[in-house]
């Protein structure tokens, strides 16, 4: 039987990941909401960010956060030409199974030249701070584990107060709830649909360098990402971000908990069996909205 | 509407079948004499590769063609056959031949569920499923290594144990030619039968299909049976001739993305689109390998092929040439046998030259702003 | 639109086309060997790209030394040596058709082996079939010599089971008030890395030191947060790391953070690297590590490797480098004792003059069993005083151990 401290450790590790979980299912749940679209390579840009990170403290020796004044804006940029000059040319018809293939082409295609560019190997920051921790009742948290869930904690705010608060997240949520009426109103949906898929992809920015910060990193490390993340989703409900949000952190929770008995590779099967169920007894997820009907 | 410009039409259908028949004939002779002429060992054992991939892409044709459901998964049920069948040899102590059968049908067995819970919602949930079935896969194979001897490999014995290793590859190629014409054979019948018409009809409009009383989930999951078999009758087929497993490699994501690849590119439509789109595929693999040796960037060549496909030429690259050359050499071609509702729209609200991937969702006059599609809002 | 006459039509024409291709591509077929003055040609093929690339670049760099030394010396029979590499890609798939192509299309006369455990079976396999002499520098996994082959040698001291031999023997000895008595073992699941934590586990649990953690991680794992803390709840005494490079290096870090202090540390691999201590933050004081080689072995032939190694890509070798030129040396060594190198009944000549000789290699002398495992040991290092030195067999060397460690 495991000793409390060592659940408590785990408790605090796995509300730790599941932050960063949270921020990436949020980003794949924008992708959908506003076009239906699974987005393979989001884990495939997270790793491009961590690499970018991991390049600018290597090769220029500025502290991997600083690297996120140059990739959350250069994210933003690729997330509206991806919509605008590819997602949305593809034919409306076979919309759905087309965006997933070219998505995942666009991962392999990430993937491929990571691996021409920085090779194979694994790859980690070596920070002055790296094995610092601190103490909280008997329980050590890692320094830099407590930044990355506090980047990844910043973004998801940001990212709520955007959709909720401003004259942008008003009409990002109504082309999503109604695109018609959305239209109908005034709403340039074309313009805003593009600028959604930004925010998304700006997300994964964010959360490659909180990754980056804490974790090995290789050009593959995306396929271990993309299938809990495409799980939390499918849980979550694929309605809200806080769906997601919730999903993900019980998630990781649980990730965390079950490695104590199980080890670490039988512990990942978890995503894979609430996958598995989710779509077998309630396709609609657990705390989403109507989008998920149509999943 | 009887004319007299069906007259003509008839004679050069004629021809058009007799010049297809003696293509086919052809293409036979090539590929069963090629043991044969096969300069050494190494193109013989090209070639199973080749053909192997041709088995494979032909059989995930039957539900990606006929459906239009895209899997990204087909690696992983070609590997859990190859599993499957060495596991029966190595810890039952079944014949080999024995254990592929067996094997192939426990991989048929695994589809169904697997299908229930990827078909029961429609749509991208499905490409999820497939993904998630490979990555899951890999886990369980790596992890039980008790059972499967995970990291460490699994040893299929040779079901031929005298033969040199010249013949071995001789005798799968002929075993690996059977077999793509069963799944050829197989695909055609179904091609032509009304529960072939039922695939189609989900492929062209899911919904419209389901309310004229085609029952699409039972179709969907018995098309996906049939591809998981298919798929698992290769993969275990692969280990007898192989004979060394590792799950990173049987279960990996590279492998359905090439099927998906060949078979886009061969064009999901047709009965030996695949077959064309393994040999490009396949060959092109080996000749790279082969002269250039040590590029890394072969992934990055896959993805950006892939996406070139996806965006540029959704019905395969082989009809949209064919096509063109159509445009050219025959500009009054009349014969409408089988058109699809993506065609026929196209027609009729592209510009009339097909014009279609300058198309953005905008000016698509069904109200999608979004480019969500009318399939997926109802 | 088009009929579906039409369409099946150009699409067997496109089908024809594609057969003559392969055709033409099989017709491009290299011409035999065997004459005194062409080059012995070596066939390999390593993983230049995937997961396995950077291990697979330094065995490169070893057989290009190896290459350039002997043909600098006047080459093989006074042939040179010309290396033909392949790149498999870390690719089992890949690598079997690799050395299908070396042996069966470019026709080489000699192959030696790939990197990694996990492509040494099945490339062995194709050689054994083949009837081709087989010596390889990385398949240290048990599994490797279970199979049966018969014309297999792995060119190192030791299989990654007794990696850990000395150590076992020198904690086993020690007096039963200061030797550890609970261990946790952590390790890659990879056979190579699993196969020396399990070998020092099984030693110890024999001599009664108790197992209280025993896990295992896929190769892949990049978080060890929750294996470091049910390393540190166990509060073990030693901790032994069955790793590779970069997972090593993480589970000393996650350790590290949760300020978990053992009396000894035992990582494969990991710690000999030259990038370790910058790794780790230089927290690395008495961290120990088996090697197979030190470019401070006083073998002839290693001084003449470590020179011009050095000379030729500017900074000492590596294991990795080494292990790679033992294999060069071991194929040598046969081929001039021989006579002969080429395919055909020459290749069991050579097989046989390995199974019955001992040969001088960088690595010191090495002999084989029937099944083609080396008959040597490991030798341990450990971190001291900033730099890591030979501390076990006690007539190799070069400062004691310090035992127990002090804090990391």
């Amino acid at each position: 039987m495991p000793s409390g401290a060592l659940l408590f450790q785990s408790v605090i590790l796995g509300l730790l990941l599941g932050g960063l979980y949270a921020l990436l299912a949020a980003g794949l749940t924008l992708y959908f909401g506003i076009m239906r679209v699974v987005m393979i390579a989001h884990s495939a840009f997270l790793i491009l960010a961590a690499y970018l990170a991991w390049w600018s403290h290597a090769r220029l020796g500025v502290d991997p956060l600083l690297s996120m004044v140059v990739t959350v804006p250069l994210f933003f940029g690729l997330g509206v030409l991806l919509q605008r000059l590819l997602l949305a040319r593809l034919r409306p018809v076979t919309l759905t199974m087309m965006s997933v293939l070219l998505t995942f082409a666009i991962a392999v295609l990430i993937e491929g030249l990571l691996g021409y560019a920085f090779s194979g190997t694994q790859r980690r920051i070596q920070l002055g701070y790296g094995s610092a921790s601190l103490g909280l009742f008997g329980a050590r948290i890692a320094v830099v584990k407590l930044i990355a869930f506090g980047l990844a904690a910043v973004a998801l705010l940001t990212l709520y107060l955007l959709l909720k608060r401003t004259r942008f997240g008003w009409a990002l949520r109504a082309t999503i709830q109604h695109p018609d009426a959305a239209r109908l109103i005034g709403i340039d949906t074309d313009r805003i649909a593009g600028f959604g898929f930004g925010v998304g992809l700006a997300t994964a920015a964010v959360g490659g360098t909180a990754l980056a910060l804490d974790t090995t990193i290789y050009p593959s490390l995306h396929w271990h990402w993309i299938g809990p993340l495409m799980a939390i989703i499918v849980v979550g409900g694929l309605g809200s971000v806080p769906g997601a949000a919730v999903a993900a952190m019980l998630l990781g929770l649980v990730q965390s908990l079950l490695q104590i008995p199980l080890g670490t590779t039988w512990a990942q099967t978890v995503f894979y069996l609430a996958l598995f169920a989710t779509l077998a007894f309630r396709p609609q997820g657990f705390f989403g909205g109507r989008l998920a009907q149509r999943f | 509407m009887p004319s007299a410009s069906e007259l003509p039409a008839a004679p050069r259908h004629r021809l058009g079948g007799l010049f297809r028949a003696v293509a086919i004939l052809a293409v036979a002779a090539a590929v069963l004499s090629f043991p044969s002429w096969a300069p050494n060992p190494y193109i013989l054992s090209a070639g199973v590769v080749v053909l192997n991939y041709a088995v494979l892409s032909t059989s995930w044709n039957f539900v990606g063609g006929f459906t239009g459901y895209i899997s990204l998964g087909h690696g992983a049920l070609a590997g859990l056959g190859g599993y499957a069948t060495g596991l029966l040899v190595v810890r039952a102590g079944l014949p080999s031949f024995v254990a592929l059968a067996a094997a192939t049908l426990l991989v048929a067995a695994f589809a169904v569920p697997v299908g229930y819970a990827a078909l029961r919602v429609r749509g991208a949930s499905f490409v999820i499923v497939s993904i998630a079935l490979v990555l899951i896969l890999l886990l369980v194979f790596q992890s039980w290594a008790s059972f499967t001897g995970g990291s460490r490999g699994l040893v299929v014995p040779r079901p031929f144990p005298g033969l040199l290793r010249p013949e071995h590859h001789r005798v799968f190629f002929y075993l690996f030619a059977a077999l793509l014409a069963v799944a050829l054979l197989v695909w055609w019948l179904v091609d032509r039968s009304r529960f072939g018409l039922g695939l189609k009809a989900i492929r062209e409009d899911e919904d419209k299909a389901e309310s004229l009383g085609t029952p699409t989930f039972g179709y969907k999951l018995v098309v996906f049976v049939v591809s998981a078999g298919f798929t698992g009758l290769a993969g275990g087929l692969y280990a007898l001739w192989f004979g060394d497993l590792d799950p990173v490699f049987q279960f990996s994501i590279l492998t359905g993305s090439y099927l998906v690849l060949m078979a886009l590119l061969g064009g999901v439509r047709q009965l030996f689109g695949p077959l064309v789109g393994a040999l490009v595929v396949g060959i092109g693999l080996e000749y790279f390998k082969v002269e250039f040796g040590n590029t890394p960037l072969h992934l990055a060549a896959t993805g950006l092929l892939l996406a070139l496909v996806v965006m540029f030429m959704p019905d395969g690259v082989l009809p949209a040439l064919g096509a063109l050359v159509d445009r050219f050499l025959r500009p009054a071609q009349s014969s409408i046998r089988e058109v699809t509702a993506a065609e026929l729209r196209d027609r009729g609200s592209g510009p009339p030259e097909g014009d279609r991937p300058a198309d953005p969702p905008a000016s698509v006059p069904v109200g999608a702003p979004d480019g969500r599609s009318a399939e997926e809002r109802s | 639109m088009t009929s579906r006459a039409t369409r099946g039509r150009r699409v067997t024409a496109t089908a024809l086309g594609a057969a003559v291709a392969l055709l033409l591509a099989g017709c491009g077929d290299d011409g035999g060997s065997g004459s005194s003055d062409d080059p012995i040609v070596v066939g390999i093929s390593l993983p230049l790209t995937g997961d396995f690339s950077e291990p697979g670049k330094g065995v490169q760099r070893g057989y290009e030394a190896w290459a350039k030394i002997t043909n600098d010396n006047g080459g093989l029979l006074g042939r040179q040596v010309e290396l033909k590499i392949l790149d498999d890609q870390s690719n089992a798939d890949r690598v079997v058709a690799d050395y299908e192509q070396l042996i069966g299309k470019d026709n080489v006369d000699i192959v030696v082996g790939p990197f990694s455990t996990r492509l040494v079976v099945p490339a062995a396999r194709v050689a054994e079939e083949y009837g081709m002499l087989f010596v390889e520098p990385a398949g240290a996994a048990k599994e490797v010599f279970a199979q049966g082959f018969k014309n297999l040698f792995y060119a190192a001291p030791a299989v990654a089971d007794d990696h850990y031999n000395h150590l076992a023997e020198y904690l086993l000895a020690l007096p039963p008030g200061q030797r550890p008595t609970t261990v946790a073992y952590a390790a890659m699941d990879d056979p190579f890395a699993q196969g020396t934590a399990y070998g020092l586990k099984a030693k110890l649990e024999a001599g009664g030191v108790r197992t209280v953690v025993d896990e295992v991680y896929p190769p892949n794992t990049t978080d060890f947060g929750t294996i470091a803390a049910k390393i540190a709840a166990s509060k073990a005494d030693m901790v032994v790391g069955g790793s590779q490079y970069q997972d090593g290096v993480n589970l000393i870090v996650a350790l590290q953070q949760l300020d978990y202090q053992p009396k000894l540390a035992a990582f494969s691999t990991a710690p000999t690297s030259p990038e370790f201590a910058a790794a780790i933050g230089n927290k690395t004081e008495g961290i120990l590590a088996p090697t197979g080689y030190t470019q401070k072995a006083s073998y002839p032939s290693n001084v003449e490797f470590v020179q011009k190694y050095t000379a030729q890509f500017g900074s000492p070798p590596e294991e990795d480098e080494a292990n790679a030129y033992t294999t060069g040396q071991v194929v040598a060594a046969a081929v001039s004792a021989v006579g002969c190198a080429e395919q055909g009944e020459c290749q069991q000549k050579l097989v046989d003059w390995i199974r019955g000789n001992k040969v001088e290699t960088v690595v010191g002398p090495l002999t084989w069993d029937a099944t083609g495992k080396p008959q040597g040991a490991h030798m341990i290092q450990q971190w001291v005083g900033g730099q890591i030195q030979i501390v076990l067999p006690t007539e190799a060397k070069e400062v004691d151990v310090v035992y127990p460690k002090p804090a990391w």
